[in-house]
């Protein structure tokens, strides 16, 4: 264990050596933007998860078992998100670290850097999880009245849930790594990317989400309770956390204990099976992930030829920035992720019930089409912080490069602008349109939801490279992960202010001129006037958010010393 | 001290390393030398136990590294060609992570350390971080921490680096000083004035397979130089041309 300990520490002495920041204000600003969005996101999650759970118990007869298949889901979610973040994180920690190669030429045994690996990767993984679910089951802990037992064997409960999730992915981790051959670690990403499409698709269909709030197509109520309670398959682990919690929430402690002995004690089991596959197998997979991955594209020149036209420059850094993101292994799952999360999203409109609604169903129709424009591009400002934001600290240490080659950094921040541009807007409108046609919207909103889509992706594309060169990480282990820092967090709050204000510009004219349509009445020319004078503002705000990040992003790069 | 029998690894159908047999005794200073891509990374690999042979045998001081990978490691001091270091460590932590591993006593491990950040030039930087060091001070630090344990075996790939002349004199005459105390010294590197100036014995390494190996003498008459120049050895033996 000595070992495993020593192996941990170049994790943890970093904590102290932080010492005084030179730019001590700077920091305090940054520690406190942190800190309250933090803070009021927890907060928020305490108070919606309090507000859900008190309307529920209201209900008679069925509050608490509304409130159980609440936990329930949220326990399922919290499993499948688990088992995919450890997934990424232990295949990146087992395999793919730059000190594994140090390690390895350590006279330790192999099982042993496997252990202190996998403990890393388990806290990295699960923490986000656990820090963001622990409001909810607060909420449920005041809701019931508990006591101090329930907490303390919640928490207990999701530490096992995480140990649960990370032992499983780690040893699938495992077993691909050996059973694929080891110079198509591409097919390794893309194995781990369908896994999660189908556990999240039977997340989602176990759960059923869209017939709670559709008790009609069940023939009697009581049909309708006895589906929500419907306990979940008692062979996944969620189900026992689910089963401890809601014992200690009916006051039962020993229901409590025993179903949390049952997840430690597979816990237990798993984690024993795991490092004795370690001990097999892990070395071995490690020696075969060194060799240098097949390519699938052998002949790339078909991105030479595309952009001939381009200035040779130009031509040369687009073509490179395309060829290193389709060979960049990493870059794959994350494609998955986004299909998987384009059908998930595309699917949640197929499955309203709309009819059922006591609100007129056309207005209500077009009410979602406004809304999902703002939902749609917040999807994509989630992969634009993926993908573009991070485009820039991707130079890594080759952006010498960048500042010696004769190219102006706006040229090549434009490049790299042009680059994100068209992929998004094609995915933000294929989202926009689907959904549209889904809800079967009429024409002026089909048409005002592409246009309006149209002009705001390329500000939100400008607003992530230009603040991902304002706020490079040249130096970051996983440069996919810079967007978690305070640069990250300024792009995402500007770009939710930048949404939040077109939608709200764009509000008030578009309900008149929808019902001025419905009702078949011609608008007054002063509410045209206000009208046209909204468009021509959010028209404005868009070419704004287009020009001044990217601005302000080379004007920070052009200062920074490399 | 090493020996290598019949060492072979695939890369899928790429043979790196071919049937390689070799062995460095007590006291002996190995150079390896061979042109890029010849398989000289895959073997210190190997060597180190960071890569699984194919097939073959790596034995380290009378210890298997297949079968006692823990053993056949605390007997060597490994130096790769590019280190990575904790960024976030200072160089003493650096060290006691090292010692800590390779079960350097608590006890013995301040004096030891002090000594080797001395003798390296880099006591005045031992509680800086090392994300602050420039790379040749990276590389002598790397050269400190495989010492510590005082190794049977040196298995150092590309020794002089990144390191300033002052430097590279100081390395030549430890690995020298080591050499002359027991230990065996496998090196590789692409500077033929190093391996002529340190090493006892040198081998060329050409597609894998080991074209050549002897004394510089030796490697003159087998490529039939006169002169005493191994450059000249080095290109007739893997039939390179140089620019000139």
């Amino acid at each position: 264990m000595h070992a495993v300990i020593t192996l941990l520490k170049p994790r943890i002495w970093p904590l102290k050596n932080r010492g005084v920041p030179k730019n001590l204000h700077g920091r305090a600003a940054k520690l406190i933007l942190l800190g309250t969005v933090g803070v009021v996101f927890w907060g928020g999650i305490f108070a919606i998860s309090w507000r859900v759970l008190d309307y529920f118990k209201g209900i008679e007869d069925i509050g608490d078992i509304l409130g159980f298949k609440l936990l329930s889901m949220i326990l399922i979610i919290s499993f499948a998100l688990l088992i995919f973040s450890s997934i990424l994180t232990s295949l990146s920690k087992l395999y793919l670290s730059r000190d594994l190669f140090l390690v390895h030429s350590m006279p330790v045994a192999s099982y042993k850097i496997f252990l202190a690996r996998w403990i890393d990767s388990t806290i990295d993984s699960s923490w986000m999880v656990i820090i963001f679910t622990l409001p909810v089951f607060i909420a449920f802990g005041i809701i019931f009245q508990t006591g101090g037992f329930f907490y303390a064997n919640m928490l207990v409960t999701l530490v096992s849930l995480a140990i649960n999730a990370s032992a499983i992915s780690t040893l699938l981790v495992m077993i691909a790594v050996i059973v694929i051959p080891a110079t198509r670690m591409k097919s390794i990403f893309i194995f781990m990317g369908i896994l999660f499409f189908v556990v999240m698709y039977l997340a989602i269909r176990l759960l059923r989400p869209e017939l709670l709030v559709d008790p009609e197509v069940f023939d009697t109520v009581l049909v309708y309770i006895t589906s929500l309670q419907t306990p979940s398959s008692p062979f996944l682990p969620s189900t026992w956390a689910y089963d401890s919690i809601r014992a200690t929430l009916t006051g039962s402690m020993s229901g409590g204990i025993f179903h949390n002995a049952l997840s430690w004690s597979f816990a237990g089991t798993i984690v024993f099976i795991m490092i004795k596959v370690a001990d097999t197998v892990y070395f071995k997979g490690f020696s075969k992930t060194q060799t240098s991955g097949a390519r699938v594209f052998k002949k790339g020149n078909t991105a030479d030829r595309i952009f001939n036209f381009l200035p040779g420059p130009i031509k040369s850094f687009t073509v490179k920035e395309i060829k290193a993101f389709l060979r960049d292994q990493t870059q794959w799952s994350q494609l998955f992720l986004i299909a998987a999360l384009v059908v998930i999203y595309v699917y949640n409109f197929k499955v309203l019930p709309l009819e059922k609604s006591p609100i007129k169903t056309i207005y209500l129709q077009n009410l979602f089409s406004f809304l999902n424009m703002g939902l749609a591009l917040f999807v994509l400002t989630a992969v634009t912080a993926r993908f573009a934001y991070p485009a820039v600290s991707q130079e890594r240490n080759a952006f010498w490069l960048v500042k010696t080659a004769p190219i102006s950094l706006k040229t090549f921040l434009w490049v790299k602008f042009f680059i994100y541009y068209f992929p998004l807007l094609i995915l933000t409108e294929i989202l926009i349109v689907a959904t549209n046609i889904l809800l079967q919207v009429t024409p002026f909103m089909m048409a005002l939801s592409t246009i309006t889509v149209f002009f705001l992706v390329p500000g939100i594309v400008s607003i992530g490279i230009g603040l991902g060169a304002a706020y490079p990480d040249f130096k970051a282990e996983n440069p996919n992960q810079t967007v978690t820092s305070f640069g990250g967090l300024v792009f995402m709050i500007v770009c939710a202010g930048y949404i939040g204000l077109v939608i709200l510009i764009e509000a008030g004219p578009v309900y008149n001129l929808f019902m001025a349509d419905i009702r078949g009445k011609a608008l007054s020319l002063a509410t045209w006037a206000w009208i046209i004078g909204a468009f021509a503002v959010a028209f404005v705000f868009s070419l704004l958010a287009i020009a001044l990040p990217m601005y302000f992003g080379e004007k920070r790069l052009a200062k920074l010393l490399f | 001290m090493i020996q290598l029998e019949n060492i072979t690894k695939k890369y899928a159908n790429f043979v790196a390393v071919d049937r390689l047999n070799l062995s460095v005794d007590k006291g002996e200073i190995f150079g390896f030398i061979g042109p890029n891509g010849a398989g000289k990374t895959t073997t210190m690999k190997m060597l180190g136990g960071v890569l699984e042979p194919t097939s073959g045998a790596v034995t380290i001081a009378g210890v298997n590294m297949q079968e006692q990978p823990e053993v056949a490691k605390r007997k060597i001091g490994f130096i790769p060609d590019r280190p990575y270091l904790y960024e976030k460590l200072t160089g003493m932590e650096f060290l006691k992570f090292t010692a800590d591993l390779y079960g350097v006593g608590q006890n013995g491990f301040h004096k030891k350390a002090a000594k080797h950040l001395e003798m390296f030039s880099l006591a005045d930087w031992s509680e800086e971080l090392i994300e602050s060091y420039s790379h040749g001070m990276k590389q002598r630090l790397i050269m400190a921490a495989a010492l510590l344990h005082d190794p049977e075996v040196i298995i150092v790939d590309e020794p002089m680096v990144g390191l300033d002349p002052a430097a590279i004199i100081m390395v030549k005459a430890l690995f020298k000083q080591l050499a002359q105390k027991g230990a065996a010294i496998f090196m590789s590197t692409h500077t033929l004035k190093v391996a002529e100036d340190t090493c006892d014995r040198i081998g060329i390494i050409n597609k894998g397979k080991l074209i050549a190996s002897g004394t510089t003498s030796d490697l003159q008459r087998e490529a039939n130089v006169s002169s005493a120049d191994l450059e000249q050895v080095f290109l007739n033996l893997t039939n390179s041309t140089s620019l000139e």
